[in-house]
């Protein structure tokens, strides 16, 4: 079967200066390839430095790779830096949702503007599926007029998962989405991002350093170490035999 | 003897919807070299009961205690310029964020030589500042910090969030403190640099004699080399005792929970399956319930949890609930 969310050889470095007229090029992600099927969970670890959140924010389409493809569900969505589909199939989550959510603007307005700006529904089917994503994600209806500081950090990471699931994307990407948050917060999340996914087959890739919740939640590995890949495969088999000194390093901490 | 010791803490906050009661009647000793661990979900107090020992609270709060006795003089009843020089020689804090808490105008070089004591300079006065440089050197390299060249020339905002960490660790063990009170001194780490950091704090607990006081809301990080663990819940003290103890025969709802949502340690948990997880969220301060906090979370709750529930102890394992969780074995017995 055809994979849903295909990458081959993606290439991205930074340029930055090293002197008067010199410029010093770092290579952050190093010929990277994987492959995520319908309904799987890949999980990226690494050390910090290791490009996780590089390879996140170039797969969510906020930043661009050098070389490379992406690939989903067999069509090329970016071909060396060059996208041609909007953020609407692979999402982002952030880190700390205290922080990336606009404090100005309501919940009702936030989640407007992405389909107001990506999709051609009209003003009541907006506020219908916005209302439909909000107790998708355990939130009530009236959370419409609310404004993020009104929230606590559980139910903030909810409006940010709502953010990202309102326009009914492919795969999710979590960029240390559950690092910040309280255990039993965490454990409430992780429940309803499991649930997401037995329910509607949504993939997700979940960066996070996190050992025992990689091994609970992902069923494939990708061990990062500065910008290249050194182990890809089955969580468990990975976890159960590591053969990279970086996994082994991780494991025995 | 007692380092430290606590008895009916409390700290409120006047506002003018009423008075809020964000830390109720909390009770902590810690003897000497020991490792105590404070856990807590975000909003449960345990950074205000951190900075109420060191006395670093503005005066929004008021801070009232039965006694706060370290090594037998009340701190409450000193004076504010006596009580500052105890602390200052006894105690030392790792604040929350490390990139916050560090002077963003000065080197890291200045900032750690400033908290070295001047008692610890044997040299005379020309030859001070060479000794200085050592000293300041052979910290960073304790924590951890091998470019100490680079680190120590460059500012805070240069610096990854870790090694500001290392660094914060370093300026608390410059004087050699009693007691470390480190307020969730791992939250910015990855794994590795995690590890690092918990070996140094055992290594100088274990040889130095140094009592640590870890604020944390990860269980699983400080089971294994804490010797006391006190779960806090709103600002309620839930349960306390032995690790173990509280860790493998939880009496309070709560902390069964908060055992149960590790998946290394929730037995019989399959690949993906969910997680077991109390209802609802952290009621924000404004809107405490009544009577035991966990209340209306609470799968146990009855009729009589609208009652602050007394403090019960069984050996050295405090907790307070009406209806403690019995264990499984004596329940069979029973029947």
């Amino acid at each position: 079967m055809q994979p849903l969310l295909k990458v081959q050889g993606l290439n991205k470095s930074f340029c930055t200066r090293a002197g008067v007229f010199k410029r010093k090029h770092a290579r952050v992600l190093q010929d990277i390839s994987f492959s995520v099927g319908h309904g799987e969970t890949l999980a990226i670890i690494g050390e910090t430095g290791s490009g996780k959140s590089t390879l996140a924010r170039v797969l969510a389409g906020a930043d661009y790779s050098d070389k490379g493809q992406i690939l989903l569900d067999g069509d090329t969505i970016e071909d060396d830096g060059i996208r041609c589909d909007e953020c609407r199939h692979i999402r982002l989550i952030f880190q700390d949702p205290t922080r990336s959510l606009n404090p100005g603007l309501t919940i009702g307005d936030m989640l407007d503007d992405c389909l107001r700006l990506n999709t051609e529904l009209t003003k009541a089917q907006r506020d219908k599926k916005i209302k439909h994503t909000l107790t998708r994600v355990g939130l009530l209806t009236e959370h419409f007029e609310y404004y993020p500081h009104m929230f606590s950090g559980g139910q903030l990471q909810r409006v940010a998962l709502a953010r990202a699931l309102i326009l009914d994307p492919k795969v999710v990407v979590l960029d240390e989405a559950l690092s910040s948050l309280d255990p039993s917060v965490r454990a409430q999340t992780v429940n309803l991002l499991l649930e997401l996914q037995r329910d509607t087959g949504l993939s997700y890739v979940l960066i996070t350093h996190h050992l025992s919740l990689v091994k609970h939640m992902s069923d494939q590995l990708l061990v990062l170490n500065k910008g290249k890949v050194v182990e890809y495969g089955d969580t468990l088999s990975i976890f159960a035999t590591p053969k990279s000194r970086v996994m082994q390093r991780l494991l025995n901490v | 003897m007692q380092l430290l010791d606590i008895r009916n803490l409390t700290i409120e906050l006047h506002t003018e919807e009423g008075v809020i009661r964000a830390v109720d009647r909390i009770n902590l000793s810690l003897k000497e070299g020991e490792v105590h661990a404070l856990v807590g979900e975000s909003g449960s107090g345990k950074s205000l009961i951190a900075k109420a020992i060191v006395g670093v609270l503005n005066k929004r709060w008021t801070v009232t205690a039965d006694r706060m006795h370290w090594q037998g003089v009340d701190l409450m009843r000193l004076g504010p310029e006596k009580r500052r020089k105890i602390v200052s020689r006894d105690m030392a804090m790792i604040y929350q964020e490390p990139s916050r808490s560090l002077d963003p105008t000065a080197k890291i070089y200045e900032q750690v030589a400033e908290s070295l004591p001047d008692s610890s300079f044997k040299s005379n006065f020309f030859s001070r500042s060479n000794e200085r440089k050592d000293k300041v050197k052979a910290l960073l390299h304790k924590v951890g910090i091998r470019d100490d060249k680079k680190v120590a020339s460059s500012y805070p905002h240069e610096l990854s969030e870790g090694v500001c960490q290392k660094v914060m660790i370093a300026m608390a063990i410059a004087r050699s403190p009693k007691l470390l009170i480190a307020d969730e001194p791992t939250t910015a780490l990855e794994s590795v640099a995690k590890a690092q950091i918990f070996r140094l704090l055992k290594s100088l607990n274990q040889l130095k004699n140094m009592s640590v006081l870890m604020i944390s809301h990860e269980l699983e990080e400080i089971t294994d080399w804490s010797h006391a663990m006190h779960v806090l819940y709103c600002g309620q003290m839930v349960e306390a005792g032995p690790t173990d103890k509280v860790f493998n025969t939880p009496y309070h709802p709560y902390t069964q929970a908060l055992v149960k949502s590790l998946p290394d340690y929730a037995q019989g948990l399959a690949h993906k399956e969910p997680f077991y997880a109390l209802k609802g969220t952290i009621p924000p301060l404004q809107h405490l319930p009544i009577g035991c906090r966990l209340g209306p979370r609470c799968p146990q709750a009855q009729k009589q949890c609208v009652v602050t529930p007394p403090q019960s102890k069984v050996h050295s394992h405090t907790y307070a609930c009406h209806f403690p969780l019995v264990k499984e074995k004596s329940k069979c017995n029973r029947s």
